[in-house]
């Protein structure tokens, strides 16, 4: 490749390619092997990815801080244009392919105890290998149209493992609809794609990026681009697929519905922010905002632990895309790849309860919602390691100092502050919001800790719950230790660490005013917590049922779809079929009508015809019969006419 | 340098069919090897079609022969040739009948009922398909066309359902009204267009690439392009257009002439089935492509708005018909409908990227519906039952099976790597991109398209729900222990195609090589051709 530099060697690039194709090795490698051997699958399974990782943290140091490395063939032409198929490796793209890899390594590894014995533990360790193939997709595309071909492989991938469990039949319809509100989101996606089609003729981010000028079409085009980011991302209005999305097996609930997949919208989002108008960036800080705070209430008052946790990533997410809207994705990705840690941490934590829990709930012969919290407590004396990794990663959520999320709510709210601006306006709201946001999650962190870990034990009171086995809690360990301040940079209270100064642009950007506002903040918010909401519960179902968004959906969209549905069906057999019908009838009634016709007036004459002559021939032959006598009647009769006329 | 390739095509099955006919009835191993026989040679013949055929070269391995050449007085000399050849455009479908038809005999081992008859059958369609997708005389497609109904009228009126009668006649009388519609046109053409190679002498010519010239009409014939006469409102190229149009939106099929379709499938047994919506349906659009959009391109270009709506009407209509089924066969009918209206977008958007997509839709609907129709089979042939709402958990029990219909309905949604997704994606950017570059298609077609899309995902994925997830049960009238794994036959007939729909979805450029010229000249040519007409009305 003339165009890459030189220090990109042969080397680099087998590696670059041993990352991105050994998930897929191992998707097609687990998906054949026999069942008999099945258990061979969890060996092959993390290796592959081991390796990936490995040349992954080499691709990253080579690439940090570097010139990005491309390459691209080409794929096949659109209307006489070739579009190709390449990649395109900067620092955002680097970051993420690591967290991608490592994440899904250790969640594989996890998978190993956590999936032991399960009937389908082939497709499953296949479908993780093929969802880090296709994440690894979106992270490396350098072309917007390659990014949604591995943007609705993900999908497709996530909806394999939600409804991983087929014999489940909540799974089934968490997958149909994680899938369909991704397809909604994706629609829109491809209406930007044409936009961007029309207007350009390319879809390579490299050329696109040196559109200087500011279009109008641009704001359509991005805010399309952008509800592909509501579908992935869980974005209001399309978020209420991830909370259904938890029926899948909690490790997939960690890597893609936590750490990587619905963090992709934000990827894709720092990727192309160049194309972002600033009307679409102040849109998708709003809808970012308003999502952190709708799922953040929800969170409060969910009972499933797997639930809260759900809230809590869209509401994360939403502070990220709210900080891209911000103008700053540094901030969104330094977020991006913390949350990454701790929220993959917090859900293997929840997995490793349910787990033990699952298995002395067997030993015992007892059944209970092990996912309620409200059936659950005092579990830190039985499971000590797990309350303590809870805890790491759980103070990291909350934003404490001294953790890592701490650091990027930090840069976020920073990035909030500074572009709020001096003057009143609506954009105060915003960072308004964020504060109550981080000051929410503090108080529904702490609830879930409080009633899980401490007090009394309640149900689990007579089971023989035990730690699970070290496959399990190695991982839970690296992601904890990963959460703390160490992560982003020595300062514990300077998020301008290694990876922020990297993928930010301009001028010095920390305020330690802010800092010191958000510790005192997450301090107070803290001790609302132990006094006020302690031993509290909130009602409220209206955030119970996330503000009845899905009943609002079935009744304005499901609903009418399903009627429209039903009434076309109507028409095919009612209208169009009837008329056929109708006119199959109109033409047997005309035919028997020809057909009476024809028997009646047509073959009626002409028999009338036919008889007449026959009786007119009966009658004259009847002179003729050969009989003397008639031959004399007839000349008597004759001569007495002729007679009678004659004579008068 | 004289090709006998396309005359293989057509006259080999030609031929093994009046074979057959002395063949005593009862030999059926007979009948399935030879077909499969002739089938294996068809490929052949196309291998080496391929590896003649040169991409962007227009027209090829073109074998022309006098025909009927008959002097008709003051009316001229009328002349009909043999004259066939493939292009761009004929050439995937070319690739894509031998191929589906192979699989089709393949899945026709298990009939049992008349084999003679109906491997006779199957031959001549074969023979009239590949006809069909050649000819380049209006009279040798017409012949085709016509040639193709007869076989398939039977093979679904003998060998389908319980309501086979119901389906057949509504099958052919559908299409005898389209084949009506455009004989009518045809019979005009042949008074208007002469051939110019004959100087002096007044010859018509049925030959598709002299009536697109426009200098090749008479003056003041019916549709002579500058001096058509007046039928009503509309001149006579105009209506002719539309004539052409509706015969050949019946076969695609386009809503709201399409409940023929639902009909013949749920009835036809698999193969025809198959090579209904892989093959014929295709005819449709080819026809369109072929004859009505280069012969009348004035027209073409006044309709394109309405052409591109009842494209997206199909898109629609056909998915949400398709959300309602309770049939699995009617259901991927349906979807057939849906599919086949992107082929009319395409076709209105008069991009080169839109008539690319057309045409790729139409070799990939061609491989993903006979994947899918393959799959229905299978399920049917073990318990005689196509009610979805009667199936539950069949993932359980079926897993391979269960991973071949997920391949299937994924691709069939448009699902990227598969190769719906290329035709889709193009048609799209085609259609939203010809207002900006020839002002035919308003945006907003395209964006209505996507709903088309939701829809696809909605509905298979609802079935894949009911059917394949949830606990294991059977309801009905259904035997459990009717329910078994793929065979050998059923893995030989479907895994080609898994493959196939894989590779040009994910390789498309092969295809895209050979198609690309072909929709760069036709957007190119229609329109200029048309705009040229319009301005001289």
């Amino acid at each position: 490749m003339p165009d890459t530099p030189t220090h990109y060697t042969a080397f680099f690039e087998i590696c670059l390619l041993l990352v991105v194709l050994l998930p897929l090795l191992s998707f097609v490698v687990s998906g054949r092997i026999p069942e008999r051997y099945s258990w061979a699958v969890t060996f092959t399974a993390p290796l592959f990815l081991l390796i990936s990782t490995i040349c992954a943290i080499y691709v990253f140091t080579a690439v940090w801080h570097h010139q990005p490395y491309s390459a691209k063939v080409d794929w096949f032409a659109i209307g006489g244009t070739m579009v190709s198929a390449g990649i395109y490796l900067n620092d955002i793209a680097a970051l993420m392919l690591l967290v991608v890899t490592f994440i899904s390594f250790l969640v594989h590894v996890y998978s190993t105890g956590y999936m032991a014995g399960d009937a389908g533990i082939t497709r499953y360790f296949s479908m993780l290998g093929f969802f880090t193939f296709a994440m690894l997709g979106i992270v490396l595309a350098d072309s917007l149209l390659l990014m949604f071909v591995f943007w609705e492989l993900v999908g497709f991938s996530s909806y394999m493992l939600i409804g991983h469990w087929t014999e489940k039949e909540e799974a089934a319809a968490a997958a149909k609809k994680a899938f369909l509100l991704n397809r909604i989101g994706d629609a829109g996606f491809l209406v930007g794609l044409m936009l961007i089609w029309t207007n350009t003729g390319t879809f390579d981010i490299v050329q696109l990026s040196g559109i200087n000028e500011a279009f109008s079409w641009q704001t359509t085009a991005s805010l399309c681009l952008f509800a592909g980011v509501m579908g992935k991302s869980a974005q209001f209005p399309l978020l209420t697929w991830l909370p259904d999305a938890m029926e899948g097996p909690t490790p997939v609930s960690a890597l893609i519905h936590a750490a990587t997949m619905v963090a992709a919208g934000v990827f894709l989002l720092a990727r192309v922010d160049f194309l972002f108008t600033p009307i679409a960036l102040n849109t998708v800080a709003v809808v970012g905002i308003l999502t952190a705070l709708m799922a953040a209430l929800s969170a409060l008052v969910q009972f499933d632990i797997k639930k809260i946790l759900a809230y809590s990533t869209i509401s994360q997410l939403g502070l990220m895309v709210a900080a891209i809207g911000a103008g700053s994705p540094a901030s969104a990705m330094l977020h991006l790849f913390t949350h990454a840690f701790f929220k993959a941490g917090l859900f293997l934590c929840a997995g490793i309860i349910i787990h033990v829990l699952h298995q002395a709930q067997q030993q015992a012969h007892e059944h209970f919602n092990v996912q309620d919290i409200r059936n659950l407590g005092g579990l830190r004396k039985k499971l000590p390691f797990t309350f303590l990794a809870f805890i790491i990663c759980g103070s990291a959520l909350a934003g404490i100092p001294f953790f890592s999320g701490f650091l990027s709510k930090d840069a976020i709210l920073t990035a909030i502050t500074i572009w709020k601006g001096e003057a009143f306006s609506w954009k105060w709201m915003v960072l308004a919001s964020a504060f109550i946001v981080s000051f929410i999650t503090v108080i529904y962190t702490f609830r879930m800790v409080w009633t899980i870990f401490m007090g009394e034990e309640k149900l689990t009171a007579s089971l023989p719950v035990v730690e699970p086995p070290m496959i399990m809690r190695g991982p839970v360990a690296i992601l904890s230790i990963s959460s703390v301040w160490l992560l982003v940079d020595i300062n514990p209270f300077s998020f301008e660490g290694w990876l922020f100064n990297t993928l930010h642009s301009g001028d010095h950007f920390h305020i330690g005013a802010i800092s010191i506002l958000s510790a005192l903040w997450i301090v107070l918010a803290v001790s609302a917590a132990y006094f006020v909401f302690r031993n509290k519960t909130i009602h409220a179902d209206l955030l119970l049922n996330n503000f009845y968004l899905d009943k609002l959906y079935f009744k304005v969209v499901g609903k009418p779809s399903w009627s429209l549905a039903a009434f076309t069906d109507y028409v095919d057999k009612r209208w169009i079929d009837g008329f056929i019908h109708a006119s199959a009838y109109a033409q047997v009634t005309v035919a028997h009508l020809v057909g009476w016709f024809d028997r009646a007036i047509v073959d009626g004459t002409v028999n009338g015809m036919a008889s007449l002559s026959r009786g007119v021939g009966n009658f004259t032959r009847s002179f003729q019969g050969g009989k003397i006598q008639g031959y004399i009647l007839w000349a008597i009769l004759a001569i007495i006419i002729f007679l009678i006329w004659v004579l008068f | 340098m004289h090709h006998y390739y396309i005359s293989l095509l057509i006259f080999i099955p030609l031929l093994a069919a009046a074979a057959g006919l002395f063949v005593p009835a009862g030999a059926a191993k007979y009948f399935r090897y030879s077909t499969l026989f002739v089938n294996l040679f068809q490929a052949l013949v196309l291998i080496a079609m391929v590896m003649e055929y040169i991409p962007g070269q227009g027209i090829q391995l073109v074998e022309k022969k006098d025909w009927i050449t008959l002097n008709i007085g003051t009316w001229g000399i009328l002349k009909a040739e043999y004259f066939v050849g493939v292009d761009g455009l004929s050439m995937p479908l070319v690739v894509l009948s031998v191929f589906v038809l192979l699989i089709a005999t393949i899945s026709s081992w298990t009939i049992n009922k008349n084999v003679k008859g109906y491997f006779i059958l199957l031959l001549i369609l074969n023979a009239a398909i590949i006809g069909s997708f050649t000819a380049l005389d209006f009279l040798l497609f017409y012949l085709f066309f016509e040639f193709m109904l007869l076989p398939m009228f039977f093979l679904i009126a003998i060998w389908g359902g319980a309501r086979r009668e119901y389906a057949s006649i509504k099958f052919f009388l559908y299409t005898l009204l389209g084949s009506v519609f455009i004989l009518i046109v045809m019979i005009g053409l042949y008074i208007s267009v002469h051939d110019p190679n004959y100087s002096g002498q007044l010859v018509h010519s049925f030959s598709v690439l002299n009536m697109a010239e426009a200098s090749n009409f008479i003056s003041h014939t019916i549709l002579d392009p500058n001096n058509a006469w007046m039928i009503g409102p509309m001149n006579a190229r105009l209506w002719a257009f539309l004539l052409l149009f509706m015969g050949f939106a019946i076969k695609l099929p386009m809503v709201p002439v399409h409940t023929w379709l639902p009909d013949a499938h749920v009835e036809a047994p698999t193969p025809v089935s198959v090579i209904l919506a892989a093959l014929l349906l295709k005819i449709g659009g080819y026809g369109l492509a072929r004859i009505a959009f280069p012969i009348f391109p004035e027209a073409a270009i006044h309709f394109s708005t309405f052409i591109g709506v009842m494209g997206v009407i199909s898109i629609i209509y056909g998915g949400l018909n398709a959300m309602a089924s309770k049939d699995l066969k009617r259901l991927i009918a349906y979807s057939s409908v849906s599919h086949m209206g992107f082929v009319l977008l395409g076709l209105a958007s008069l991009t080169p990227e839109g008539i690319a997509g057309s045409v790729y839709q139409m070799f990939s609907h061609g491989i993903i519906s006979a994947m899918l129709f393959l799959l229905v089979g299978v399920l049917y042939d073990r318990t005689h039952d196509r009610t979805i709402v009667n199936y539950s958990g069949l993932s359980t029990k079926m897993k391979a099976y269960t991973a071949l219909v997920l391949v299937g309905f994924f691709a069939s949604m448009g699902l990227p790597a598969f190769s719906g997704f290329i035709a889709e994606i193009m048609i799209f950017l085609g259609a939203f991109k010809a207002n900006s570059v020839n002002g035919l298609l308003h945006e907003s077609l395209a964006i209505i398209a996507t709903l088309g899309l939701i829809l696809g995902a909605a509905y298979y994925l609802w079935t894949l729900q009911r059917m394949f997830f949830g606990p294991y049960d059977l309801k009905g009238n259904i035997a459990h222990d009717s329910i078994y794994d793929l065979t050998d036959r059923e893995y030989l007939m479907l895994v080609p195609l898994a493959i196939a729909v894989l590779f040009f979805g994910i390789f498309p450029q092969p295809m895209i090589n050979i198609i690309d010229p072909f929709a760069q000249n036709f957007s190119e040519f229609v329109l200029r051709a048309g705009k040229s007409l319009t301005l001289n009305p």
